[in-house]
């Protein structure tokens, strides 16, 4: 079942317009800052964007600091909305579970291709601005690169810790695909589920900004998404990036449960 | 169903409450009295540590290229991870999602690091000189309002956990009436005497206008290297002969301020040059000259306050409890008074000052 539905994420083009949006605005970026060769002032913009220009082997960090505030959670979102809600629209879901296929079998095939995605758009991303940085901005130094701290990191620290921000950027979208495949079984609307994540997490963000909620930041799905920028520390800041790991473990838990006991008790009448 | 769905509750329920229950245990209180935990504060100097600090401010300085980050520090939130070994080697880092500035002190010598323009500033360590981050650290926040506190100013407030540490709080308030800090909330390690959460009141504040506070703590020595700055082959080294227009201005302005200022005398007993710093505790005040490119613009920004006031000596604005005087040219150029005391302290100050020079 898993590998059917892998097969079919793979094969619709919806999956590939979807990387390719992904792709463009850090290739845009990337165009604008070669064409300039003016980034944006010390202190402002997405991580890593201001060091671009004059090390281009940073490029894919600040890509994904691109994509991982807006676009990166939406293009889950709309899959991951997409997963039940979708095969109930298109009047699939009944035929689908009329083959011996269990629920909970289903739903985890399901969780299994958005995570599949969020791994595919994320390497897609990284290798693409990875390539762009190299022919379109500043060339990495032969003395390695600086550290956030000042100090040099090794090529091999940097492709070490930049293996690690990859895996901390796909698992910070496990939190957004178990709550949008939980909202994905509560409707027959793809695009109602979707927006019901979104929803949840701009109000993360609003919320984030609000001293008066600080109670809450700790547990908030987006608290924690750029801390990847902490593994170019030195020394590594694990703080963050252990509670961001936390955060989103716990929100895959309980939402990947509270999708499995929306699901397994949902009448299928469509 | 219902069986599925408690599962779900139950399983968020211990996610959640779990780790809010393991910081709401009862902390252990402590029968150390206010005057030996002072003592214990103050012996706190040469302990080592390192952890990371959250402070938030909520003063609204007027913002200067030339007073570096004092705005950022005083106003905004701000995270600091620390390496203390002794008072004359440390490093603090304030780190911010696009990058982070650090602070190194090796001896005689500071090292400035900002990530984004990829910049190494080396200067010497000035005794005068502008609030930096380090001073926002709870350990030395703590020891410098305490600097000169009496008995009467102290009460035992109840422990706290802070850092995982079951600390002991002491409440000071200033009995000076030029003073405008209400009081001064402050959380200590019974062991050490490190100071590790530090609040500020200004004198009708029901909340702190400055919390320091450390968040994670570890006793061992930093190893030596952490502290050290090892620029790379891509930085830029610049080598300044003052690390703050404090310091420079200490160093270079011709001036000689005198022994006291306002009734508050000079901070130490020491003779100060042509900076001057006053008071002691919470109740402090530097006097320092500025050049004309410097005072102009900010006394457009003190105008700019609603708590503005044009006196016969200079414009004076409050904010919150720290008080801003600029000087009136007089003939030789502009002196800055600001601390936290009463506007009529500072107008005082300023016509002690001007008569002198």
């Amino acid at each position: 079942m898993i590998g059917v539905e892998l097969v079919k994420m793979v094969r619709r083009p919806r999956t590939w317009v979807i990387i390719g949006m992904l792709v463009a605005l850090p290739t845009l970026v990337a165009v604008l800052l070669a064409v300039t060769d003016l980034g944006p002032r010390p202190g402002t913009g997405p991580p890593f964007l201001s060091a671009v220009l004059s090390d281009g082997t940073l490029f894919p960090l600040a890509a994904l600091g691109v994509v991982l505030p807006l676009f990166l959670p939406i293009a889950v979102s709309v899959l991951g909305g997409d997963a039940i809600a979708g095969e109930t629209q298109s009047g699939t879901l009944r035929y689908l579970l009329a083959r011996p296929v269990g629920r909970t079998h289903l739903l985890l095939a399901k969780l299994v291709t958005v995570v599949a995605f969020v791994v595919i758009a994320v390497l897609v991303v990284a290798a693409v601005s990875y390539v762009e940085g190299r022919l379109l901005l500043g060339q990495s130094p032969a003395t390695g690169t600086v550290s956030l701290s000042g100090s040099t990191l090794t090529q091999e620290q940097l492709a070490g810790r930049t293996t690690l921000a990859l895996g901390y950027v796909i698992v910070s979208m496990l939190g957004v695909a178990a709550v949008a495949l939980f909202f994905s079984t509560l409707t027959t609307s793809s695009i109602g589920a979707a927006l019901g994540t979104i929803g949840l997490l701009i109000t993360s963000t609003v919320l984030l900004g609000l001293d008066a909620a600080e109670a809450l930041h700790p547990f908030l799905p987006t608290r924690y998404w750029l801390s990847f920028v902490d593994l170019f520390r030195d020394p590594i800041l694990w703080r963050d990036v252990v509670r961001g790991l936390g955060v989103q473990l716990g929100y895959l838990l309980v939402f990947s449960l509270a999708a499995w006991a929306s699901f397994t008790t949902k009448d299928i009448d469509d | 169903m219902t069986a599925r769905w408690l599962t779900v509750l139950l399983t968020a329920d211990a996610l959640v409450v779990t780790p809010l229950a393991v910081e709401a245990r009862p902390t252990s209180q402590s029968s150390i009295s206010a005057t030996d935990l002072l003592d214990r504060i103050h012996n706190s100097g040469d302990v080592a540590w390192s952890g990371f600090v959250e402070s938030s401010g909520a003063l609204q300085v007027p913002d200067s290229e030339s007073f570096a980050n004092l705005a950022q520090l005083l106003g905004e939130r701000n995270e600091l991870r620390v390496w203390w070994r002794n008072a004359r080697d440390w490093r603090v880092d304030r780190i911010r999602s696009t990058g982070e500035t650090d602070l190194f002190r090796r001896g005689d010598t500071s090292i400035r690091w900002v990530f984004e323009s990829e910049t190494a500033t080396i200067s010497p360590v000035s005794q005068v000189r502008l609030p930096d981050a380090s001073d926002l650290l709870p350990p030395t926040l703590g020891r410098s309002v305490l600097q000169g506190a009496r008995d009467n100013e102290l009460v035992r407030l109840p422990a706290r956990r802070v850092a995982g540490v079951d600390a002991p709080g002491l409440r000071l308030t200033p009995t000076e009436r030029a003073a405008t800090v209400g009081h001064v909330d402050l959380w200590a390690d019974p062991d050490t005497g490190l100071p590790l959460r530090v609040e500020l009141y200004g004198l009708a504040d029901q909340r702190p206008v400055v919390t320091t506070s450390l968040l994670e703590l570890d006793l061992d020595r930093p190893a030596a290297e952490t502290t050290e700055f090892t620029p790379s082959e891509r930085t830029t080294v610049n080598y300044e002969d003052s690390v703050d227009v404090a310091a420079a201005a200490n160093a270079f302005a011709p001036y000689d301020l005198p022994l006291s200022l306002g009734s508050l005398a000079s901070r130490d007993g020491e003779d100060p040059d042509a900076v001057g710093v006053y008071g002691r505790g919470p109740t402090r005040l530097i006097a320092l000259p500025l050049r004309d490119r410097v005072a102009e613009p900010l006394r457009e920004q003190l105008q700019a306050s609603t708590t503005a006031e044009e006196t016969i000596v200079g414009t004076v604005a409050m904010v919150g409890p720290v008080g801003l005087l600029l000087t009136y040219h007089n003939g030789r150029g502009y002196f800055l008074l600001a601390g936290t005391v009463t506007a009529e302290t500072l107008e005082r100050a300023a016509t002690d000052l001007l008569e002198v020079e």
